[in-house]
């Protein structure tokens, strides 16, 4: 019974069905189960895949669109089934995202943003051509554990050693986490500068983040 | 400049030729083999002979769209600039 | 056991033995099957890649007679990365007679079709006064860049911001509204640029806004070359499938969303396009074998089928050229080679 109840989560989160995801909430609920185990291996798979299709150019922007806001109404209904305290999905991970300053592409960021609010997770986008500085600040308002930077230039990269930098100045190099992204990032530039993590494309991004969420 | 791919590379933008036939189409009117367009040795020659232009041009040699008159002749193709500098000239 | 010397795609120095290189190989083959509905490689293709990483040869090249065509884009432009500061015509003299480059491309700094609209003219008088000192052929190029027609930078509202807010059928309407006006700003330089003399027109990064971007790149081929049938358009992509931005998009009944780049080519010749450059892009984190065999698996049908040249893209971060400023000669050079001699190119 169970692993129908997921498959129909799953299901219902590939098609953007809000009706059937319910559906798939309200039968779990009815089994007894931890909602959790609902969100784990249902939704979250269903939503894994999602963001693989995006990546492979086999699902579209606004299909992960809908179906994030489909994530979002099964995470809130297995929300107000969980006792307080205790929440489903990655909604309590708060992400303060932005592109660095001197930077005005904002595409990358738009479809990072989307795959990880479709995941679940809060994101305080700040935008385009952001300062340091005003990153952490947000972060520290919002509480984000992770600080999401996307450049697309070579000559921008620079900022997001900056970011390092002063994430040490202020203490907080390690408490708040970084996640770098962008066309001419990669994984070395990420170990150069002492960046967490460094996410290839939107879908590495969040399975980093989540893997970041886990070591703790 | 050095050897052929600038003609190659008109060929294939005027005729849409891929590479072994826009190859072929150059040799045959510079009348040399495929094997020669490559040749900086050769070519040097072939194209100083023909006033396309080399890489250092001396004074007294064909340069610039001087060049592009005897390129255009010799290997038949349009080139739409020596239209406009026509036109701009009254020629 | 002998370790093979290669890299990784980021460019960082990497060892492997001859089975991991086979498995990164067969890997990365794997993995465009999958993903760009194409026919894996034959296991002499399999042998040629292994047999050529296993070359200690720090530069390969091609055969005698092999040769293909180096076209450069926005030649004028990278010129400066490099702090020389010359102006454009010398900058292509230096292209031209220094590195012996097969094509030239002048361009503006600020490289997108809509920005160029104010300044034209003089864009023009540069052109014309190029094309008397130049001897290659000299294309005009940009990007088409509809990043550039959304608010704030452009008119119409972001459907970055009206997709999360669940209004698709708003953001879409802006992306229709946004190909319209892209189409009608390319075509406007690409007609000056065609009238004062320019041997071609480059279309640079073809599709990096997605669907969108690609739509209007391919309306701007078909309707130029309607009214100019001997002007050479060379579209060169951006990504190596079409980011579904809109997803419903579609060119001659096919949906422009997800196209790899076989698909890509035949709209592109459709279109009525004289050059197609195919991208692949390079994983950072897999090595240079894994990227190579990707994307030769993806380019090569471009090649077994093309009726026009394809110019594969290769360079820092696209065709299994390591993502770095400083691309090393071992692998650029290795890429390069197995790029013409499997995928049946035109040129680079």
């Amino acid at each position: 019974m169970s692993e129908a109840i997921y498959q129909k989560a799953i299901d219902a989160i590939m098609e953007a069905d809000q009706k059937l995801a319910l559906e798939a909430v309200r039968q779990h609920l009815d089994s007894g189960v931890d909602p959790m185990e609902l969100m784990n291996k249902g939704f979250i798979v269903g939503i894994s895949k999602v963001g693989d299709l995006f990546g492979s150019g086999k699902m579209f922007l606004p299909e992960l669109m809908l179906a994030a806001e489909v994530m979002q109404a099964a995470s809130q209904a297995l929300n107000q089934a969980m006792p307080a305290g205790r929440e489903s999905g990655y909604a309590h991970i708060h992400i303060t995202a932005a592109t660095v300053k001197g930077d005005i592409h904002d595409i990358g960021k738009g479809i990072g943003i989307a795959l990880f609010r479709a995941n679940g997770f809060t994101v305080h986008d700040l935008g385009r051509d952001v300062e340091a500085e005003v990153m952490i600040d947000d972060a520290v308002k919002n509480n984000s554990q992770i600080i999401a930077t996307s450049a697309l230039l070579t000559t921008t990269l620079s900022e997001q050693k900056k970011l390092e930098e002063t994430l040490k100045k202020a203490g907080l190099k390690g408490k708040i986490k970084t996640m770098v992204a962008g066309a001419p990032v990669t994984p070395r530039w990420a170990n150069r500068i002492g960046a967490d993590i460094y996410a290839e494309n939107a879908h590495e991004g969040v399975q980093g983040v989540i893997r970041a969420i886990k070591e703790g | 400049m050095r050897t052929a791919g600038d003609l190659v590379a008109r060929v294939q933008l005027s005729k849409k030729l891929r590479i072994n036939e826009a190859k072929k189409y150059v040799a045959d009117k510079l009348k040399i083999g495929v094997e020669e367009l490559c040749d900086p040795v050769i070519m040097s020659e072939v194209r100083a002979d023909l006033g396309f232009g080399v890489m250092m041009p001396l004074g007294g040699t064909p340069k610039g769209l001087e060049c592009k008159f005897n390129i255009a002749r010799v290997l038949d193709l349009d080139i739409n600039c020596l239209n406009r500098f026509k036109r701009m000239a009254g020629l | 056991m002998t370790k093979i010397f290669t890299r990784m795609g980021d460019g960082s120095p990497l060892e492997m033995t001859e089975a991991e290189l086979r498995g990164d190989i067969e890997d990365g083959i794997s993995q465009a099957v999958e993903k760009g509905d194409v026919p894996p490689l034959t296991q002499e293709e399999i042998e040629y890649l292994v047999e050529l990483f296993k070359r200690d040869d720090r530069f390969v090249g091609v055969p005698l007679g092999k040769e293909v065509i180096l076209s450069y884009d926005a030649a004028t432009l990278k010129i400066k990365r490099h702090a020389l500061f010359e102006d454009r015509i010398n900058a292509l003299a230096i292209y031209e007679r220094l590195l012996g480059a097969d094509t030239l491309e002048l361009c503006h700094v600020d490289y997108s079709y809509k920005v160029l609209k104010p300044i034209v003219s003089y864009e023009q008088a540069t052109l014309e006064q190029a094309l008397y000192n130049t001897h290659a052929p000299l294309f005009y190029g940009a990007m088409p860049n509809l990043g550039l027609y959304t608010q704030p930078d452009g008119p119409f509202p972001n459907p970055m911001e009206l997709l999360p807010q669940g209004r698709i059928e708003e953001g879409r309407a802006a992306y229709d509204q946004m190909v319209e006006a892209a189409v009608e700003d390319i075509c406007f330089i690409a007609e000056a640029m065609w009238e004062s003399g320019a041997d071609a027109i480059n279309f640079d990064t073809v599709g990096a806004s997605g669907d969108p971007d690609f739509k209007a790149s391919l309306m701007a081929v078909e309707r130029l070359r309607g009214k100019y049938p001997d002007l050479p358009i060379m579209v060169g992509m951006a990504g190596e499938f079409v980011l579904g931005m809109h997803g419903e998009m579609y060119y001659d009944g096919v949906r422009l969303a997800g196209l790899y780049p076989k698909d890509q080519l035949a709209l592109a010749e459709k279109a009525g396009a004289a050059i197609f450059g195919p991208v692949v892009n390079t994983n950072a984190n897999e090595s240079t074998p894994w990227n190579l065999a990707r994307t030769i698996a993806l380019i090569k049908p471009c090649g077994e089928t093309a009726s026009i040249p394809i110019h594969a893209n290769m360079g820092m971060g696209v065709g299994a050229v390591p993502v770095t400023d400083y691309p090393p000669v071992d692998v650029v050079s290795r890429a390069s080679k197995a790029m013409v001699e499997l995928c049946r190119l035109d040129g680079l």
